[in-house]
Order: C-alpha cells, then structure tokens, then sequence
C-alpha cells in the first residue's frame, strides 16, 4: 500500500496505530508511538506495554551513548596528537 | 532532577570546549572566505580533517540529547513582540523598495561607468545582495513589504490566469540557477550599464508574471527572489506567526515542514545550498585546469559554465535523495522518501546562511562605507578617499559561520528526527546517512575555500 506519506512494504510485519493509523514496523516503536503521542487513550496494559518498550529503549541507547562519547574522545585526543605531531 | 540538569550541563560544556579545541587551531591558520583568500599555513588535509571532525563531533554530541521534553521546549519556545505603527512601516519599506529600484536604473543608466564606484552596483551588491540578504536570516525577512515589483504590482490590474500547478516550484528553481549563471558569466557585478540592463528585463519580466497570473501567485510561487528571502526569513529569530510578529531561537523553525511540500520545494533549498558551492568552485585554479582542455577543444565557455551548474544541481539533489533512502532503510520506518527529503530539506537552509554570511560579510563591511560615499553623488564619478581593511583574524569569523551553519543545520535536522520517530535510537540512526554527506561537504567546501581565488575563466 502506498499512500503520500507511508509507504509499506507487501510481506512486511506492519503493526499499525489504531488512533491515527500510521503504520510501523515493529511492535516495540509502536508502543512507544502510542504513549508519546496517544498516551491519554491508552488502557493499562497498553501503558506498561510503553513503558516496557521505553525503558528497554533507554538501556540500548545507553550502550550507543558510549560507544558515541568514547567516538568523541577518540576524535579529541587523535586530532590533538595530530596537532601535536604535526 | 538535578542529575539531569547537571548531565545537561555537562553534555553543553563538553560540546564547547571540543569547539574550541576542533575550530581553533583551523580558525586560526585557516583562510578567510571573502575576496582575498590566505594559505594555510597547516597542511591541506589537516585543516580538511579538521573541519570534518567538528561535523562528525556535532552529531556525536547532538545524539546525545534525547530528552524529548528538552528539544520540544527549545523548538516551541515563541514570544510575541508587540510592534506599533506595522502598517506605516509596511508602507515606509514599500515605498524605499521602489525607490531603491528606481535609483539602480537611473544611477545604472547614467552614472559613472566604473562598477566599483557607481552607487547602483554597489547597492546591488552590497546593500542588497550582502547586506539585506544577511538581515532575512539574521534578523528576520521583510522583503515582502520591501520588494518593489510587489508593491507595484499590486496596485494594477491582474489578469487572474491559473496558474499550471503541476510546474510547482520547478520555475523558482530554473529561475534561481538561471541568475546564478547569469552572476558568474556575465559582467553585471562591475558594468552598471549592463546591471541596469538585467534589471529593467528582470522587472519587465516579474510585472508580466504578476501581471498574467495575480502577485499573490507569481510572488509566493515563482519569483525566485522572494523565495530566496522567505526561506532564508525561517532561521532568523523574528517572523511573523499567525498574524503577530515573534520571537523564536534561531534556526529552530528549520524543524517545522512548513514551506517545503515536495520535491520542488526540496529542489529549491537544494538549489540554494548548491550555488554557494558552485560560485566559490568556478574561481578556483583547479576549475580552470579542468576548463581549459573543453575549451580549447572548442566547447563554448557559456554552456560548459551551465552544464555545470546543472549537473552540480542534480549531483546535489540525488545524493540527498539517496541519504533519505539510507534513512528509511537505517530509521526501519514505514516512512517514504519524499516524505524524509521534505522533512530535512530546510535544516539545509542554515548551511546555505552560513556559506552566505562567510562570503559576504567581510565584502560588506570593507564595501559599505563606499556605497554611503558613492550614493551621496551618485551621477559623478566620486573616489573615495579612503579604503577600509579588514583585520588578519577576520577570516576566523567566516570559518566559524560555515561551521555554525553546519552544526545549526545538523541540531534541526537532530530536532526533526526526534519529532518524525518514536524511537531515540531510531531517529539518531536516521541521521548517519546525512552526517555522512555533511562531512564530505564541509570538507569539500573547505578545499575549495584553502584554494586561491581567480576571477571566472573565459568569461
């Protein structure tokens, strides 16, 4: 199916929002979709749901903020040792 | 809470102290933009490498705001400042954009035939082109109150025809590349006469435009002038908003779609990052070295300079359609591709600003005093008796608004991102692909900057 915005795949996994029918692929994202931007019309187990998939989320994203400050500091100190050398 | 803030606080002080760090010692030796351009006095590749690690850092330390909350508050914050007497000034604008093109064709026509020192180039180049342009984005865009065509056309009568809606704004687009070329090959930046020429056909033109498919149309939809000046208007602090002038952070409306419906739209932003590039490249010796065999094998010098900028233009926008296809496929979203070009399009409009602000700023600030004395006898030839010269560390301020206009355009494009998709890792991995291009850009710009400037080969 095609339409201006989305477009999805024909033998993909689409779980789709029911508030505003913006599909997704996984089912995580969309959880995360519906208590960002639906949260007042969601029931309890929809909201944990949320949450679950959130803070499952955050523990990825501390793992990337890592390895993107570690990246950092590998940049600081190598143009640094450049200059140095230079 | 106060660990956050504290986090916060510290993500903030690390971002600048790796700016001073990054920028400094580039700042420092590197080459100013504007006129006469210095060597490097470190290696080429360093300076390059430089420059690119302070937009792979940006990113870096960009990605590492994920507070929803954060962003949202940054991009919605607006304060409405009251501005008494709005239709006088209207009015007033209206009438000194109408002098001012008036001015342009007599001083043109008649004036001293020396482009440095006849008061109409000069308000051309330096108090429009450089200076007003500087003011839509630094400022806020009031060329719609300024802009004379507008205001004279207006007040006469329109044909109302409809207006083909499928052309989009594809004649903006040919209309801005068709100036540029028409900058860089013909001699309208030191022959009044041949200035004033193009702008009396250019005013012919727009008031035939307005006049055949209604200002509102023609002005919102295919005069490329205005077009440069609304979007520009979109990073500046002030705008007008739902009727009320407000104030905003700069650049954070670059996250709003507003503006840019569809490829057209893209193509124009695209457009206008590609031309700064395109204009510094054609005054490089390694431009000529690769004119020189075409031409010597008979191409003509014009359309070479044209297949360029047309090719350029196209290189441009399929790399960014293609950074949106990496984007979909890394984000894992359901989004199309033209739905990801129209929603990090207009980040690029602060790169375009900033490439704007390095090459004008010093030219305007050397040029402008000139003008004042030039414009007080504009039909006789009056030399000043003075020339005003920039400080050595002038160039440092054009090498950190490139920067700044790289780091704003990845922090809107960072803004966007997190308001597009649910997920915080999602919307950092949708951003690779650009980075990417970002980085080989900026360094691209870079060597074109590191190189001596030349005036324009064979034209």
């Amino acid at each position: 199916m095609t339409t201006d915005r989305y477009n999805t795949p024909a033998n993909a996994p689409i779980h789709r929002c029911e508030h505003c029918n913006r599909p997704f692929a996984e089912d995580e994202l969309l959880s995360i979709h519906k208590g960002l931007d639906h949260a007042e019309q969601l029931d309890d187990e929809e909201l944990a749901a949320f949450e679950r998939a959130y803070d499952e989320e955050t523990d990825e994203l501390r793992r990337y903020q890592i390895i993107a400050v570690g990246a950092i500091v590998l940049l600081y100190f190598g143009l640094l040792l450049t200059y140095a050398l230079i | 809470m106060h660990c956050r803030r504290l986090r916060r606080w510290g993500t903030f002080s690390s971002w600048l102290a790796l700016l001073v760090v990054a920028v400094g010692p580039a700042a420092a030796h590197g080459a100013s933009l504007g006129g006469s351009r210095e060597t490097v006095s470190i290696p080429a590749w360093l300076f390059l490498l430089t420059g690119g690690a302070a937009i792979g850092a940006s990113f870096l330390l960009a990605s590492l705001v994920t507070d929803r909350g954060l962003i949202r508050a940054i991009h919605g914050w607006r304060r409405t400042i009251p501005v008494p007497g709005e239709r006088l000034l209207n009015g007033v604008l209206g009438l000194v954009g109408v002098f001012g093109l008036v001015f342009v064709l007599v001083v043109g026509f008649l004036g001293p035939q020396r482009g440095e020192f006849n008061a109409a180039v000069l308000l051309v180049w330096v108090g429009w082109w450089a200076g007003f342009t500087a003011t839509t984005y630094l400022v806020g865009s009031t060329w719609r109150a300024l802009n004379p065509w507008r205001t004279i056309a207006e007040r006469l009568p329109s044909l109302d025809r409809s207006y083909p809606e499928r052309l989009g704004a594809w004649p903006s687009v040919a209309g801005l590349l068709g100036l540029v070329w028409l900058e860089v090959v013909s001699p309208v930046a030191d022959a009044p006469g041949v200035l004033a020429t193009v702008v009396a056909g250019y005013s012919v033109f727009t008031l035939a435009g307005a006049l055949a498919y209604s200002p509102e149309i023609w002005f919102e939809t295919v005069d490329p002038i205005s077009r440069v000046f609304r979007y520009y208007g979109r990073l500046a602090p002030f705008a007008r908003e739902d009727g009320e002038i407000r104030l905003r952070i700069p650049g954070t409306a670059l996250s709003e779609t507003r503006l840019v419906d569809g490829l057209d739209e893209v193509g124009f932003v695209i457009a206008l990052v590609w031309v700064t590039t395109y204009d510094g490249f054609v005054a490089t010796p390694t431009w000529r070295s690769l004119a020189d065999p075409l031409v010597s094998a008979g191409m003509p010098a014009l359309v070479l300079y044209l297949l360029v900028l047309l090719a350029g233009f196209g290189l441009f926008l399929a790399v960014f359609v293609l950074g949106a296809r990496y984007s979909r496929r890394l984000a894992g979203t359901y989004l199309t591709v033209a739905e990801l070009t129209r929603q990090f399009a207009p980040p690029l409009l602060a790169i375009a600003a900033g490439y704007h602000l390095a090459h004008y700023l010093g030219y305007f600030l050397t040029q402008a005093p000139i003008l004042a004395v030039t414009a007080t006898t504009p039909l006789t030839l009056n030399v000043p008796w003075f020339v005003v010269s920039l400080p050595g560390w002038f160039g440092a301020i054009s090498l950190a608004s490139v920067l700044l206009g790289h780091i704003l355009a990845i922090w809107a494009a960072h803004a966007t991102a997190f308001d597009l998709f649910p997920g915080r890792l999602q919307a950092i991995r949708s951003q690779y692909p650009y980075t990417a291009v970002m980085v080989v850009y900026t360094m691209t710009s870079l060597w074109i900057v590191s190189q001596p400037t030349i005036k324009p080969p064979y034209v």
